[in-house]
């Protein structure tokens, strides 16, 4: 099949391209368990393959994907005329930034492959836990396991043949009750990487017991608590939320093909421009962000993107100030060049499809916030004055360009004078990003740093989701209004 | 390639009935295009031809499925995923109530949403068609952006309990074209939807988009002052309002589970404005209707609100047996969601601007990213995006930025609304996330509901 791939890429240079790549999924397979109430809704697995080629010629792409692997020149041929029609409309030639041609493998860390544990064990293990939180006061309860194990070969004209292998685990539980007012709250436990390994080792019951547990009795508490008083006050964001906060006015934000304008006509823009990099407060000097995916346990580390490039930990924000961005080989060269200075130096390798009939875009990776020396989150709440803790994500909702939020959450303690004070309901908080992030107060310590998970991030046309992490501590961020 | 598709899932069903399976099989197969411009050039043109077969397995009161991606000529593969399925199935744990299984009584084939030249239009009239939105608009500051996505969906469904299949095949056209101020970083839209060929009208995005670049270019820019604001709702943020509303409001499952604000008592109340008639119309071919859920059962209009009294909830077939309720034919992928037009002749944003006003009119033509805050009380947020118009008293015109509403459903469709437009429009609101399901919600090209307030306002695009 290879062999046939790379054929077929020489043939289609020959026609002009200047560049061809080629993804195949020789599998990808899912298996997903959904128990609410008791009943296993659903207990389904699928499977597929396929082969997606991208053609740029005279500077514009084309693309063309195909389950029907029967006639490979036919899906080469069409991604090529997709390419060629583009090329009359090009504003910006396509420029691929430099980089190595490189032959590799990436695995996962997976030391029992999920694929292998047989379905009464993933069943039993829902019931177990659909056991625990069966108890008075719960409306309803939810357990979901969700595994996904694909193997992608890519081959390009550069000479480049990378085989990845990568296999992952989501889980999550979540219970629901009813207030006074028949009003429903829900409150969910989606576990931060606790392993090195992201197979179905990574399943600690015990772990999930004691959460099981802690979120039902964390909603019995709010569904008798008081309402979110409307005021300013310093929020301590727990990792929670603190994740969310992160990747939408952080992450999205500093994608370089929204600066640059590619996602206008759906997920909308960023209010930084380029200028910004290098000039830009974008938070007090307690925040610092980076694009790490290295860190061995989260989906947002996988080896080698789509474009080829090796995965990197690069510095977003330094201290506070702007200095990098979410990158893929197009858009570096298009940046610097419209910049007139060189402020990318190469991809930053995060340029990802979700599957093989999707083409590549900039995604995150795992995007992190340092952790800090203001303590533990206990010690936090004792040097706060007036302030809420809040945790779970309920909504959220953005401006197109990043530059303000409003976030629901699952639950909030309110704190006065150092202390933890009542759980209040309806929990919200709202802000404008860049006067937010420089009310960075307190950043907590190794202690409170989770590595969290996305596995349903939304942006491109064709729509896309994708896998990524964000690694966040408990963080304080002061005179924010709560309770709209 | 029907005929193909309907023998390939006899020949499926005939395998496990020999096998002695209880199996459902829905065959899903699209041929998608889309041409997607950023910065005035065209940024990525593709295309993917995909087929699923999505296969279930039913053994007493237990289920499981199996999902491929596959091809027809595969059949090795898709029997395969049979004997997968009926394996899983033998290990899943009985649901607490016994899932419907349904029988069709005939064959039925729908092509009547199919539109083979809108499904298979050229990379070149799909460039043409651009260049036509676009015609003098663009300058060296104001680039165009946008998606021309087209394409035919088709769905094929039998069971081992029924001699018989389902076969329904629809084209569809979603279109979206943005002006963007690459300094200003100010934003235009004009959008389309189609599911026909002659539906496709360039022009009239052009002149839409003219008139928005004209009050962009020339009005002042502001931050709205926060405030109470008679609001008129264009026809994308009244679609988008509504797909929210599908969930929280007429879903007999969610109100079961806790996510609806509507009651069973309320059935028979009037709890809107009686200008508010929603209706799942599965005659206006506009919105991609299709004609049979997947349980068999025949989709006829269905009338959810009426002159604001709530006739009631709409039920999945497994909603429906889980709850002990009836189900109302609506297992299926998408709804057509239709809402009546009322008794002002305002058609286009130009009539919007040239009536007369008794108050500042704040038009908030597109929801971006909404969220819902809280489900039984119906309170929804999100921004207003491309092209809001702060139409003042005096007659004149400033162009806002960026603002959020924080709403309640009830202030949304409930005695605050003013008047709607006689004038209708099917708005194209499908998603690619996964498969093809094009959906496009018919609401009023305007509506205007006094006295809404403004939670937050942007100091800048």
């Amino acid at each position: 099949m290879q062999k046939q791939i790379k054929q077929l890429i020489d043939r289609i240079k020959s026609k002009g391209a200047t560049y061809v790549d080629a993804r195949w999924y020789p599998v990808e397979e899912t298996n997903e368990l959904v128990m609410i109430n008791g009943n296993l809704k659903e207990a389904s697995a699928s499977r597929q393959s396929g082969l997606g080629v991208r053609v740029l010629y005279k500077g514009a792409w084309g693309f063309s994907a195909s389950s029907d692997l029967n006639d490979l020149s036919a899906i080469f041929d069409k991604a090529f005329d997709n390419a060629r029609i583009a090329a009359e409309r090009v504003t910006f030639p396509v420029r691929l930034a430099e980089k190595d041609a490189l032959q590799a493998k990436f695995e996962s860390p997976c030391k029992i492959n999920p694929f292998e544990v047989s379905l009464a064990e993933k069943v039993a293990f829902l019931q177990a836990m659909d056991t625990k939180m069966n108890q008075e006061g719960v409306f309803q309860r939810s357990g979901q396991l969700q595994f996904v194990r694909k193997q992608i070969v890519f081959v390009d004209s550069e000479g480049s043949e990378i085989e990845k292998t990568i296999t992952e685990v989501f889980t999550e539980l979540e219970v629901a009750g009813l207030d006074s007012n028949g009003m429903m709250h829900s409150r969910k436990f989606r576990p931060g990487r606790i392993a090195a390994t992201r197979g179905w080792e990574s399943i600690d019951s015990a772990y999930y017991t004691e959460n099981a547990e802690r979120i039902v009795s964390e909603m019995k508490q709010v569904i008798a608590a008081d309402d979110c008083p409307k005021d300013d006050r310093s929020v301590i964001l727990l990792p929670g939320i603190m994740f969310l906060q992160t990747h939408e006015t952080i992450g999205h934000a500093l994608e370089l093909d929204r600066i640059l304008g590619y996602e206008l006509a759906f997920a909308g823009g960023s209010f930084v421009t380029l200028d910004d990099f290098g000039k830009l407060r974008y938070g007090s000097t307690k925040l610092t962000a980076r694009a790490n995916a290295t860190e061995p346990n989260s989906p947002g580390s996988f080896g080698f993107d789509d474009d080829g490039v090796p995965a990197q930990d690069n510095l977003l924000i330094d201290k506070g100030l702007l200095v990098g961005a979410i990158t893929g080989r197009q858009m570096v060269e298009e940046a610097n060049a419209k910049a007139r200075r060189p402020i990318f130096h190469g991809s930053s390798g995060a340029n990802r499809a979700t599957s093989f009939y999707r083409v590549p875009i900039e995604r995150m990776t795992n995007i992190n916030i340092d952790y800090g020396t203001d303590g533990t989150l206990e010690d936090i709440v004792a040097h706060t004055e007036k302030g809420i803790i809040l945790d779970g994500d309920k909504s959220w909702s953005i401006g197109s360009n990043r530059e303000q939020f409003h976030f629901g959450t699952e639950i909030g303690w309110l704190v006065e004078d150092g202390k933890i004070t009542q759980v209040v309901k309806n929990s919200t908080y709202k802000g404008d990003t860049v006067k937010f992030w420089n009310s960075l107060s307190a950043v907590g310590d190794q202690s409170t740093w989770e590595m969290k998970w996305v596995n349903n991030c939304g942006k491109g046309q064709p729509n896309q989701i994708m896998q990524l992490g964000h690694g966040v501590p408990v963080c304080r961020f002061d005179n924010v209004r709560i309770g709209e | 390639m029907k005929e193909k598709i309907l023998e390939t899932l006899s020949e499926l069903r005939a395998y496990a009935v020999e096998k002695g399976y209880d199996i459902e099989l829905v065959y899903h197969e699209e041929d998608s295009y889309l041409m997607r411009f950023a910065n005035s050039a065209i940024s990525l043109n593709t295309n993917e031809h995909i087929i699923r077969l999505d296969i279930t397995a039913n053994e007493d009161r237990k289920r499981a499925s199996y999902n491929l991606i596959t091809d027809l000529s595969h059949m090795d593969e898709m029997k395969h995923g049979i004997d997968i399925a009926a394996e899983m199935v033998k290990h899943a744990q009985p649901l607490s109530y016994s899932p419907t299984i349904p029988v069709y009584t005939e064959t039925f084939i729908d092509e009547s949403g199919f539109d083979a030249s809108l499904a298979q239009i050229s990379n070149e009239e799909r460039l043409a068609y651009f260049n036509k939105v676009a015609g003098s608009l663009e300058t060296e500051d104001l680039r165009l952006s946008g998606i021309f996505s087209n394409g035919a969906n088709t769905y094929a469904i039998t069971n081992t309990r029924s001699q018989h299949s389902l076969y329904m095949k629809t084209s569809d056209a979603q279109v979206s074209t943005v002006l963007a101020h690459t300094k200003l970083k100010w934003e235009v839209t004009a959008e389309q939807s189609a599911q026909n060929k002659t539906e496709l009208d360039p022009l009239a995005l052009n002149r839409e988009l003219a008139l928005l670049v004209h009050h962009y270019e020339n009005d002042e820019a502001i931050q709205l002052p926060l405030g109470t604001y008679d609001i008129v709702m264009g026809s994308a943020a009244l679609a988008d309002f509504l797909t929210y509303f599908k969930y929280i409001a007429f879903d007999g499952g969610l109100m079961k589970r806790g996510f609806s604000f509507m009651r069973e008592e309320n059935i028979g109340q009037k709890v809107f404005s009686d200008k508010f008639t929603l209706v799942d119309d599965t005659n206006d071919l506009r919105t991609f209707p299709l004609k049979r859920d997947f349980n068999g059962m025949v989709r006829k209009p269905y009338t959810i609100y009426e002159k604001g009294v709530f006739k009631g909830f709409v039920w999945s077939q497994d909603d429906a047996d889980e709850f002990g309720a009836k189900a109302t034919g609506h297992s299926v992928p998408h709804y057509s969601l239709s809402m009546h037009g009322g008794d002002q002749d305002v058609a286009t944003l130009e009539d919007l601007l040239k009536m007369p006003r008794d108050n500042d009119i704040l038009y908030f033509p597109f929801l971006h990213y909404a969220g819902i805050v809280n489900p039984p009380k119906g309170i929804i947020t999100g921004s207003s995006r491309f092209g809001a118009l702060l139409l003042k008293k005096d007659g004149t015109v400033q162009v806002p930025y960026n603002y959020r509403l924080t709403i309640s459903m009830f202030d949304l469709f409930g005695d605050k609304v003013q008047w709607m437009s006689k004038q209708t429009t099917a708005y194209n609101l499908s998603s690619s996330y996964g498969s093809r399901n094009p959906m496009a919600t018919v609401v009023p090209n305007f509506m205007r509901i006094n006295g809404l307030e403004i939670s937050h306002s942007n100091s800048s695009y």
